[in-house]
């Protein structure tokens, strides 16, 4: 099955694999939902694209347990959103930003992204414990 | 802003689905909430979520896509700062 984008970059539509749900949409973007990812061929980087709203497009890239350390533990409820019955049904993602460091591409480990293959639906899960850093060295800006 | 009094015990709600019960005052000073709301409703402490809506907000937009596509690879979208 598959979904139609609308990119704010271009006024053509693609066509993309099915959608997305994110019930408690994006901090930031209430209303973005539903969302589809475009592979660009950047490495194992993503562009995660709102379906309701094209001006809300995240880059995503897998969580590196090298880097990172074990990924986040889902609490009851974000389970029960995911509609998650095994771990092996979830990925986990860091939202990058290549925007805010004019060296660096950070990682936001302060909230994450859940994704169940399954029910299709995902969740960003915001940590409040002050250790994850906002705004991690992830990668230094490609020349 | 709606203020009420509600002391350990009590509850408010808000509208049909979101119920907020005051657990416990400790020292009269830290207020321990329970919260039941719908799935689709996200809770956070005030502080940290409005970090991450500005983080959100700074690592989104129509420049991501270009900037995945190789098209702004100094990493210097306009109007991306906090």
């Amino acid at each position: 099955m598959m979904a139609q984008v609308k990119t704010k970059m271009s006024s053509q539509t693609e066509q993309v694999a099915e959608a997305f749900l994110f019930p408690q949409g994006i901090a930031g973007f209430p209303d973005a939902k539903r969302f589809a990812f475009i592979y660009e061929g950047r490495g194992n980087m993503v562009c995660m694209q709102s379906i309701d709203l094209p001006e809300a497009a995240f880059i995503l890239t897998p969580w590196d347990e090298e880097r990172l350390g074990k990924p986040p533990t889902l609490g009851q409820e974000q389970r029960h959103c995911l509609e998650l019955n095994s771990d092996e049904e979830m990925v986990w993602m860091v939202v990058l930003n290549p925007f805010a460091d004019p060296d660096w591409v950070t990682a936001n480990l302060k909230a994450p992204v859940a994704l169940s293959y399954t029910s299709r639906r995902g969740v960003q899960l915001i940590r409040p414990e002050s250790e994850h850093d906002l705004r991690f060295h992830w990668m230094p800006q490609p020349k | 802003m709606m203020v009420l009094r509600r002391k350990a015990g009590e509850a408010i709600r808000i509208g049909d689905d979101i119920k907020i019960v005051v657990q416990e005052v400790q020292n009269g000073r830290i207020v321990r909430f329970g919260i039941e709301a719908p799935e689709e409703v996200a809770v956070h402490r005030l502080e940290i979520y409005e970090l991450i809506q500005a983080e959100n907000r700074a690592a989104s937009g129509a420049d991501a896509l270009a900037w995945l596509k190789g098209d702004d690879h100094d990493g210097t979208g306009e109007d991306k700062d906090e």
